[in-house]
């Protein structure tokens, strides 16, 4: 009778505490989550919104980039199913090229966001991440509903995609990257050199 | 050729007719026969060259159902086409309507045509059981019809009624409908099955398409479609140029953006469940 009721009150205890510990989880993964994305997104919206020309900013926002984006992880799901069946030597060259070309798309696109704010909304898991929403206001344009994915899997929060109007940024790529691959022949090899076309490309231009 | 057509004539004949003048066609018969089959297999050889084929290796294949695209290569085809022509025609109009007119100018315009659809917003808001969303559209168009000079303000917005969207093809999708393979329809852009057919309800619940003769509505509403073609396009003038540069297959990735936000507008409208009572009440 002892035995038993002392079981009992172990059993509720644990179930109790895991049921704190399971409610406590989610709601402070989420603020986390939320506190992580206003601070990346103060920090960006003050770059782009300072005096310091388009160089300057790029140099700022690099760093940033770093910490706070799971660059290899976006690249390895935008390769998609082609990742498995890359050689390491072709995984690597990957991930160096799509580094730059992903801090290209973003800093190409910092002078359009002059004059921007943010307002942070709620916080919903997605899978195992987080996805926090987002409204950017910009001057004389419309509200633009944006979702921030961020992944704690590294120990660290980190972007891991961003959703614009419902469009997945690294979903849309990985199609685009799997379609170009398939109609191509269906080697890895022809994306590397793609991939640095653009690059080289984009550097004339920014060189003229 | 002249005696395909011929066959084709008699290949196409309601069945009861066709047995009726048998007599009279007995010797064609066989000639009509052989000229349907031989229809059907250019119909079907024609129909295999637009059908993108399966693939038999799983990945590709799940692939091949992500992109939803069975008919990838007359898609392709509809979009070289437009992309051709849009070259030449619409986006040079944009880019000159972008340069001559000031912003302001083009946002009141914006405004005008976005109200002018109000109507066609709020019947599908019916349709798709969301009375909050028919009371926000129909508080737009009343407003913005008055205070807003004929829809050029967008005065709805600031006395807490903001736009949202609406159209045939979510409201089929509220239904339960699903999209239907993926369609690039000429000068149109990116659809899908569902989406043309809800296209289609929507030019009958636009009350512009009704509109009587005399008082020069014909007028406006020639001036209406065209002004919301140019200034639809130059709102998306960077956009789509962005595309054309950084994407490596563009024509995929308008497909996969296009189905993605599809999805997400259908979702939203159906998780959409606000009381009635608009927000000031509360």
């Amino acid at each position: 009778m002892k035995t038993s009721l002392s079981r009992r009150f172990v059993l509720g205890a644990i179930a109790a505490l895991a049921l704190i510990a399971g409610l406590n989880r989610p709601a402070s993964a989420a603020e986390s989550a939320t506190d992580f994305v206003r601070h990346l997104g103060t920090q960006l919206v003050g770059i782009v919104n300072s005096d310091l020309s388009s160089s300057e900013k790029k140099q700022k926002v690099l760093p940033l980039l770093q910490s706070d984006v799971d660059v290899d992880a976006i690249g390895r799901f935008c390769l998609g199913r082609y990742w498995r069946m890359a050689t390491p030597e072709q995984q690597a060259t990957y991930l160096k090229l799509f580094h730059q070309i992903l801090v290209n798309a973003i800093t190409d696109k910092l002078g359009d966001y002059r004059g921007v704010s943010f307002t942070i909304g709620s916080t919903t898991p997605s899978g195992e991440d987080q996805a926090v929403d987002a409204i950017l206001h910009r001057p004389q344009q419309a509200d633009a509903n944006m979702q921030w994915i961020v992944s704690t899997a590294g120990g660290s929060p980190k972007v891991v995609d961003v959703i614009g109007e419902g469009a997945s940024l690294r979903l849309t790529q990985r199609q685009d990257y799997a379609s170009y691959i398939q109609r191509t022949g269906g080697k890895v090899d022809t994306l590397l050199s793609a991939l640095q076309r653009q690059l080289d490309k984009h550097r004339a231009a920014e060189g003229d | 050729m002249g005696s395909v057509t011929d066959n084709q004539q008699i290949a196409s004949l309601p069945g009861g007719l066709a047995q009726r003048s048998v007599p009279f066609h007995r010797r064609y018969r066989a000639a009509g026969r052989f000229g349907s089959l031989v229809l059907g297999a250019l119909t079907l050889a024609g129909c295999a060259s637009m059908v993108a084929p399966k693939p038999k290796d799983p990945d590709a294949l799940a692939e091949y159902e992500e992109a939803n695209d069975r008919f990838e290569p007359l898609n392709r085809k509809m979009y070289n086409l437009s992309v051709w022509a849009d070259k030449y025609s619409l986006r040079p109009v944009a880019k000159a309507y972008v340069w001559a007119v000031p912003r302001p100018v083009r946002s009141s315009l914006g405004n005008m045509i976005r109200t002018m659809n109000e109507p066609v917003v709020f019947f599908n808001d019916v349709g798709a059981g969301k009375p909050r969303r028919a009371g926000d559209s129909f508080a737009r168009w009343c407003i913005n019809m008055v205070a807003g000079v004929g829809g050029f303000v967008d005065v709805a917005k600031y006395v807490g009624y903001p736009h949202h969207d609406n159209d045939g093809g979510l409201t089929l999708a509220t239904w339960g409908i699903a999209s239907g393979p993926y369609l690039f329809l000429p000068m149109m852009g990116p659809s899908s099955i569902r989406d043309g057919v809800g296209y289609g309800i929507d030019q009958g619940l636009s009350p512009w398409n009704y509109v009587p003769r005399g008082y020069g509505l014909i007028t406006f509403n020639w001036a209406y479609n065209i002004m919301g073609t140019i200034n639809t396009r130059a709102d998306h003038l960077d956009d789509l140029d962005q595309v054309q540069r950084d994407a490596l297959d563009p024509y995929a990735t308008i497909r996969s953006a296009y189905q993605q936000q599809r999805k997400a507008l259908a979702d939203s409208i159906k998780n959409d469940h606000r009381a009635t009572v608009p927000d000031w009440y509360n």
